[in-house]
């Protein structure tokens, strides 16, 4: 673990500094990647950097609604550049919002946007997961498996580590290749490698839950992320097999006969 | 959905449609298995007794002499939200922070918020502290970690660093690094106040 990153008398947060890496690679990557779906790069980018910034309004703007009294008598702490003053389901649905009325304005195929957006967005789940690792958050229940790792006067499951990999092996399920079978199946139809993308992503998060610690429990023992896992993979299995293996069209004779 | 002509003329699938569908409601089978073996039993905060630096866990004790020689102890006060705030009087975004740090005990000390403001000794000069604390009229307690010992406990590695700390002895949040936002501090002090109520 490495919270801080000490250079001379500069300490510098580490999970932040990785963050950062990952939205600027997948910034980068979206923009170079949009042309293998025909998408115009400027536009993706543009799309981002609006996401972006009206994430970090709607974050700041809903957390000063939700301590009124505190920003009120302080309004200038609204362009604070404290992390702790944003509210994280305000700032996603501000970049959602954001993103939606963008992609209408510039009509930007939806199915096609996301599938463009898949490998960024793995990218920055892997960046999540090694910032967790460097500042210890999201860590492993105990364990006596030989490659448990000594966290907290325990010996741990490197569960970050895990996430790491899990998120590394969505981005190579979803990387777009010029060649292959599978390639050619995900961007047979729009929405596919994005729904691919949501699979992974949730049935890793399925699988990978138990060995995480500080688990916020439904009915008292079930893991809640677990169960919303569930349901998501329920879903997107839904909407690959809608996508990638469509029902034929009934011909005459079965309508005839019917 | 309409046929895709792309999808037409891919000859071999990766799967075949019926072999998807066996495969999800499988996966989806053994999901709900997964989640009934890996059930576990809720965490009794009471029961838990490891101290720990870090959000969730018991705030690590400690016993210290204060710049005006009296002793305190952490544990002692058990039943009150408390910020704990490691400092040096060298350091540039500890002295931009003490201000608000003295601003927010001020106004929340009646409600029960404790401040404890341990000042680095072992990397500090006690004459430079007693300046420090004299020029930002700080009011709360200033323990002296002279020999290191809390700093080590509270694995510090860079200053000023804040653990809040609820009414019951745990750790509610961590700020590493400064200086902290008057607003973070107020927001803080609520949910702690909030907390123990």
């Amino acid at each position: 673990m490495l919270p801080i990153l000490q250079i001379g008398p500069l300490a510098i947060q580490t999970p932040g500094l990785i963050i950062l890496i990952g939205i600027w690679i997948g910034l980068d990557m979206s923009e170079r990647q949009a042309k293998l779906f025909g998408l115009d790069g400027g536009r993706i980018f543009s799309l981002l950097a609006w996401m972006l910034g009206a994430g970090l309004i709607g974050a700041r703007l809903v957390f000063a609604a939700s301590q009124m009294a505190i920003f009120t008598a302080n309004p200038l702490s609204l362009f604070s550049l404290s992390p702790q003053l944003l509210n994280l389901p305000g700032g996603l649905a501000a970049a959602l919002g954001a993103g939606l009325a963008y992609g209408q304005r510039q009509k930007l195929p939806l199915w096609t946007t996301l599938d463009a957006l898949s490998t960024p967005l793995a990218i920055l789940a892997v960046a999540s997961a090694v910032a967790n690792f460097a500042s210890g958050d999201a860590f492993g229940v105990t364990s006596n498996l030989p490659w448990a790792i000594d966290f907290l006067g325990a010996r741990r499951h490197p569960s970050q580590i895990y996430e790491t990999l899990a998120g590394l092996a969505a981005a190579a399920l979803v990387w777009p290749r010029p060649v292959g079978r599978l390639d050619a199946w995900l961007r047979a139809a729009p929405g596919l490698r994005f729904w691919v993308f949501i699979a992974a992503s949730a049935l890793a998060r399925l699988a990978l839950e138990p060995f995480r610690a500080g688990a916020e429990l439904i009915l008292g023992q079930f893991h809640l992320a677990q169960v919303v896992s569930w349901s998501i993979l329920a879903l997107s299995l839904w909407q690959i097999f809608r996508r990638g293996w469509p029902a034929p069209k009934p011909s005459a004779e079965s309508e005839t006969i019917s | 959905m309409t046929v895709s002509p792309i999808l037409a003329k891919i000859p071999v699938m990766i799967f075949s449609r019926k072999t998807f569908s066996i495969a999800s409601v499988a996966v989806l089978l053994l999901g709900l298995v997964w989640i009934y073996a890996s059930r576990t039993a809720p965490v009794d905060p009471a029961a838990q007794t490891l101290s720990q630096p870090r959000k969730g866990f018991y705030a690590p004790d400690f016993e210290l002499t204060t710049l005006d020689g009296e002793t305190i102890r952490l544990s002692s006060l058990r039943g009150k939200p408390v910020i704990l705030n490691f400092w040096a009087s060298w350091c540039v975004p500890c002295q931009a922070e003490m201000p608000a740090l003295q601003k927010v005990y001020q106004e929340y000390r009646a409600q029960g918020l404790q401040v404890i403001a341990v000042n680095m000794a072992f990397q500090d000069n006690q004459n430079d502290a007693l300046a420090f604390v004299a020029k930002h009229n700080l009011t709360f307690p200033v323990p002296l970690d002279v020999s290191g010992e809390a700093g080590r406990s509270y694995l510090i590695q860079a200053l000023p660093s804040s653990f809040f700390i609820g009414s019951n002895g745990i750790i509610i949040d961590v700020i590493i690094g400064g200086p902290i936002d008057e607003a973070v501090l107020r927001s803080q002090a609520e949910f702690l106040m909030k907390e123990a109520n």
